[in-house]
């Protein structure tokens, strides 16, 4: 349970630091500045890093992880897409990972059922908790765009009218702050409840979760209960993309919270398991073609290996193989 | 075993209880809504000569001035907005745009911030007053 109270705990203390140092030693320039610069500065050098160290690795020989029929002759049908050959194939792979989960679709269960058989069966909650988080935090970063440009761009204005659809409460409901939320809840739930789960869960994986759902609470106490004023939030962050260093104006602790914790979200990013993001477009299980009978792979690293073929040693040995009366295959 | 199905166990009754507690806050909020039977209390006409508050608190909050307007007027039929200072306004967006009768009083700011409360779908905006 450690493991649990922890990251909790962590998080709990990262949210009071900036509310103290703003509430009471007036830290606004440090919390609105200097910190989002910094953060901002390590995730997009770190996460660089981390891929050009991938890119680095040699991948000598194609190791895609496929379950279809690969591309041979004419007349055996193959799969495309479980079983790409061709870069565009990939590539829709890919794509239709990144955006739906395909290989979650296939997650399984396995069960001991009462007398005593192992019984598997398709279990579909994971791919469905994770893709509801996963596309309700990215509409919801880019309905964030809101306070990065001066005329927020037509296509996030659609979204967040989509997303306000209910229009109910003041200022609108917007449904993916309910929908992140209770998918925050049952990926935390999922590794709690059951026992193999919870052996296997560590602290870093409680704590982004435990992160994020402390960005959302105090985003939306901000939005719909203690109604934000939003001016100098706007002001603040047009400052910060036009690289100014301005000190930011009066605006309520809270919002400082928030800030922090995505900043430490933002740092945390590089150096941890969040780095699936860029690491699945980098999987060489995932972005190969799989055209191994096509094609033949050489490793390039192989040291260069002076071969001597039989005809070569018949050569240097004929005389004496004949004296000998061994059998020669060239007279 | 015995132990982990004990844990399960109060695991699904917290999160029970707690969606519970969440849904009766939910439902018994509505008690103080009652439908007030007594007449609505009126000042006797709309003063938009002075302001309700300092001008750097309203910029901040009126918001929840103006939601808490509503609240208090549409469950409760209190009309009456009493300032700090004690004196008494009508509680109605007329009382604020009266004297902020600029088309553009609200519009400016929240275009640029990008937010968009629903209060013209019902009151009629400034914008679209002749
Ligand atoms: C991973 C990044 C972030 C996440 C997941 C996140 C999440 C949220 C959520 C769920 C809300 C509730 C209202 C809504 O959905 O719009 C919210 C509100 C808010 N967020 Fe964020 N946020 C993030 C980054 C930021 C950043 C970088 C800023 C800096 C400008 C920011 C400023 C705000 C403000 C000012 C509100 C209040 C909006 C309002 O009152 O309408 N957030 N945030």
């Amino acid at each position: 349970m450690k493991k649990v109270f922890m990251p909790l705990v962590m998080v709990a203390i990262l949210a009071l630091i900036p509310f103290v140092g703003v509430q009471y030693a007036g830290l606004s320039y440090l919390f609105g500045v200097i910190i989002p610069y910094t953060a901002i500065v390590v995730l997009l050098a770190g996460f660089l890093l981390r891929l050009a160290d991938w890119l680095r690795r040699p991948v000598p020989f194609r190791i895609p992880t496929t379950c279809g029929q690969e591309k041979s002759l004419e007349w055996i049908k193959y799969d495309r897409f479980e079983s790409p050959h061709r870069f565009w194939e990939v590539a829709a792979r890919v794509l239709f990972e990144v955006l739906f989960f395909r290989s979650l679709f296939r997650n399984t269960k396995a069960e001991i059922h009462k007398d005593a058989n192992l019984a598997y069966g398709s279990h579909k909650w994971l791919w469905f908790g994770g893709l509801a988080f996963h596309w309700s935090l990215l509409i919801i970063v880019l309905r964030h765009s809101r306070f990065f440009f001066p005329m927020v761009p037509g296509f996030t204005d659609l979204l967040s009218h989509v997303d306000g659809f209910f229009d109910v409460t003041l200022p609108t409901f917007y449904i993916t702050d309910a929908v992140v939320l209770v998918a925050i809840t049952f990926l935390v739930f999922r590794r709690l409840n059951d026992a193999k789960m919870r052996l296997i869960s560590l602290q870093t994986d409680y704590f982004p979760l435990f992160l994020i759902a402390a960005i959302v609470v105090v985003g939306v106490f901000m939005r719909y209960l203690t109604r934000l004023d939003i001016m100098p939030v706007k002001d603040q962050m047009l400052r910060l993309v036009n690289f100014s260093v301005d000190a930011p104006g009066d605006i309520g602790a809270l919002f400082y919270v928030h800030l922090f914790l995505v900043s430490v979200l933002a740092i945390y990013f590089p150096f941890s398991k969040l780095m699936h993001a860029g690491a699945i477009f980098l999987s060489p299980t995932r972005n190969q073609c799989n055209n191994s009978r096509e094609k033949r792979h050489i490793n390039p690293w192989n040291t260069a290996i002076k071969f001597r073929t039989y005809a070569e040693y018949e050569d240097d040995y004929r005389e004496k193989m004949k004296k000998a009366k061994l059998p020669i295959e060239k007279q | 075993m015995e132990v982990m199905m004990k844990s399960r166990k109060l695991l699904w009754l917290v999160t029970f209880a707690a969606f519970s507690i969440v849904v009766a806050l939910y439902v018994f909020r509505n008690g103080e809504a009652e439908l007030s039977q007594k007449p609505l209390a009126r000042v006797s006409a709309i003063d938009s000569t002075k302001c309700i508050a300092p001008k750097e608190f309203m910029r901040a909050n009126h918001m929840q001035v103006l939601q808490g307007w509503e609240r208090s007027v549409v469950r409760e039929g209190d009309r009456v907005h009493i300032a700090s200072n004690g004196s008494r306004f009508q509680k109605s967006l007329g009382t604020c745009l009266g004297c902020h009768n600029n088309r553009l009083f609200c519009y400016n700011c929240h275009s640029y911030a990008n937010v968009k409360p629903k209060c013209w779908n019902c009151h009629l905006s400034p914008m679209e007053t002749p």
